[in-house]
């Protein structure tokens, strides 16, 4: 064993490699579970990729026999039916762990310097998830298959003067149908592998910056704990926890996040009496309606997802830890937070009445708390500093203010 | 005597309590839905061949199917042609009926049984105004006691749909258990063998 280790570290950095990225990776030896969610969106995309190269040798990418290559999927294919419920939940799934990923960033500054390409080739990596999620979600041609690509797809005439000719372009014809699955299909096994490369770039930037932690504090060397065997055990206790929630829904509740409109056949001729997007684009698809103009709508949805990436910028606060010595960021995280619920119960009924105000109120509450930030971080850095902090996070706190204010 | 009614007769010789057990609620919903319901709707992801695994004997299905083959489809028994100049449109396929609706079976039963006539002297449905499906067990017009029997024909008949759009639930909850048994304790393991890392630190 030695032997061949040798010969391949001859040629190869295999033994500096892994000493390198693992059992000399230095590590934070006070994170807590929450920084376990990177590990298990990795796990999940396996998951998704395996499963996916497994659907795709039963699947027909053809309008005619979509709908039915999935139900002989289902009761035809030897345990297809299970394939097929840990492709459909890992979709919910990854999405589950890459929110409350992003959740632990925002609300441990994870993003603040010198984290902000970590953080923007996450942002990337969400563009891309949401986009194979969506392309994925057109393959089962069923009505709310067809019908969300339609009206997802049809967004794109908000573009001045060339809209009609984009959204044309991007079906493949003037309205959904087999050119927009086949290309879908096409794409949808491609974006997996772009966004793999995309994680290892997400890893490099990472091993670059290192973890942040829960203190905020630069650790001291003795601080950190090698990556091996400390963190691969407890990230897979974590995963253990994951796949037990993963599974119980993949054996138990299977259908919980298939909608029963998409057990119909695709019918052009048929609308259905309210589309919906899967679960994790309601927030964003009720952004869209609370705008009474589709290009202002469209505009606002793709802020509402690209302004994580002004993140670095709109938080002006140099006191590190993240919300945990910030009480005005916490309770602007957590009215966040809940008013992504908000937006998403929204998303999920037809806009009318009561709830259309809901809607139009929880979109302001949204941009506001972003725009409100640059403004109520900084005066709440003077606020926090003049009540007092723990000796080190103050130290670090004024040394990062002296360190910008010398660069002005 | 045909070989395989001499096979079924010779089946229920051998397995006499597979014959004289009650029928189960599923098997007799699959007597509704082929003897009624197949008379107008497909089922075409359900095969004769699956029939079988609701406890129906080969020979019970033979008797089921006719001239069809056993690996045959449960297509209508009209032609869709038929159908569309009869009710204006080709009825529904009932294979995924239990997954296409919102609230499943329980849609179904509601659906059946939601028949009623107007102030018009008109069949109108509660669940499904507009519906072009006849009140097919006429019980708009049925008294009490046959109402509870059509009740009872309209639960058996969605508990078959429910198995219809998803044959393999039994299979995936029994292998469910054993998965998740198997994560449960694989994961207390790793807890032990977290702590157990971890205590080097001191």
């Amino acid at each position: 064993m030695n032997k061949i280790v040798a010969w391949i570290d001859q040629r190869f950095p295999l033994t500096p490699f892994i000493k390198h990225e693992l059992t000399d990776y230095p590590t934070p030896r006070n994170l807590s579970y929450w920084w376990g969610f990177g590990f298990l969106a990795g796990f999940v995309l396996v998951i998704q990729i395996v499963t996916g190269i497994f659907l795709a040798m039963h699947y027909k990418p053809d309008s005619s026999m979509a709908f039915d290559s999935i139900q002989h999927i289902m009761r035809e294919v030897n345990y297809g039916w299970l394939i097929r419920y840990l492709h459909s939940t890992g979709a919910s799934a990854f999405f589950a762990v890459i929110y409350t990923h992003m959740a632990r960033t925002l609300y441990y500054g994870s993003y603040r310097r010198p984290r902000e390409l970590l953080w923007w080739t996450g942002q990337g990596l969400l563009l891309l998830m949401m986009a194979t999620a969506f392309m994925g979600y057109l393959l089962p041609w069923g009505q709310m298959s067809y019908w969300g690509a339609t009206v997802i797809t049809n967004l794109f005439s908000a573009t001045p003067v060339i809209g009609g000719q984009i959204v044309t372009w991007l079906r493949g014809g003037f309205a959904v149908d087999d050119p927009t699955l086949t290309r879908f299909f096409s794409l949808h096994y491609l974006f997996p592998f772009l966004i793999f490369a995309a994680v290892v770039v997400h890893l490099v930037a990472l091993h670059t910056v290192r973890s942040s932690n829960p203190s905020g504090i630069n650790l001291a060397d003795k601080d950190n704990i090698p990556f091996h065997p400390y963190f691969t055990i407890k990230d897979l206790f974590g995963l253990g926890i994951f796949m037990i929630v993963y599974l119980m829904i993949v054996f138990f509740k299977p259908n919980l996040f298939i909608d029963a409109a998409n057990n119909i056949p695709a019918n052009p001729m048929q609308t259905p009496a309210d589309i919906v997007p899967e679960w994790y684009f309601l927030p964003f698809y009720a952004i869209l309606r609370a705008v009474p103009d589709l290009a202002g709508g469209v505009v606002a949805m793709a802020i509402s997802v690209l302004i994580f990436a002004a993140m670095p910028y709109l938080d002006r606060s140099r006191i590190t830890g993240g919300a945990r010595y910030r009480p005005v960021y916490r309770a602007m995280f957590y009215v966040f937070v809940i008013n992504i619920f908000v937006l998403g119960y929204v998303g999920a009924h037809p806009p009318s009445g009561p709830l259309k105000t809901v809607g139009e109120i929880s979109t302001t509450i949204y941009f506001l708390i972003f725009l409100l930030l640059p403004f109520i971080s900084r005066w709440e850095e003077k606020f926090v500093l003049a009540r007092g902090l723990p000796p080190a996070v103050e130290a670090q706190a004024r040394k990062e203010i002296a360190e910008a204010e010398g660069h002005v | 005597m045909s070989k395989s009614r001499f096979f079924g007769l010779l089946f229920c010789l051998i397995f006499p309590l597979a014959v004289s057990a009650e029928e189960t609620q599923l098997q007799r919903g699959a007597h509704v839905a082929l003897e009624v319901c197949n008379a107008c709707h497909s089922l075409k992801y359900v095969k004769y061949s699956d029939l079988t695994r609701l406890g129906f004997t080969k020979a019970q299905v033979d008797s089921m199917r006719g001239e069809k083959e056993m690996g045959a489809p449960l297509l209508s028994q009209m032609a869709p042609n038929d159908e569309l100049g009869m009710f204006g449109i080709v009825p529904p396929d009932l294979s995924l009926m239990a997954k296409a609706r919102e609230g499943g079976a329980e849609y179904i039963y509601s659906m059946i049984t939601g028949f009623y006539t107007d102030s018009n002297g008109q069949t109108a449905n509660h669940v499904f105004p507009g519906i072009k499906m006849p009140d097919v067990f006429m019980i708009a017009q049925a008294d009490a006691s046959g109402r509870r029997e059509i009740e009872q024909k309209a639960k058996d008949v969605s508990a078959f749909l429910a198995w219809a759009s998803d044959p393999q639930a039994e299979e995936r909850k029994t292998l469910g258990r054993y998965v998740i048994g198997y994560f449960v304790f694989l994961t207390i393991l790793l807890f032990f063998l977290k702590k157990k890392i971890w205590s080097r630190l001191g």
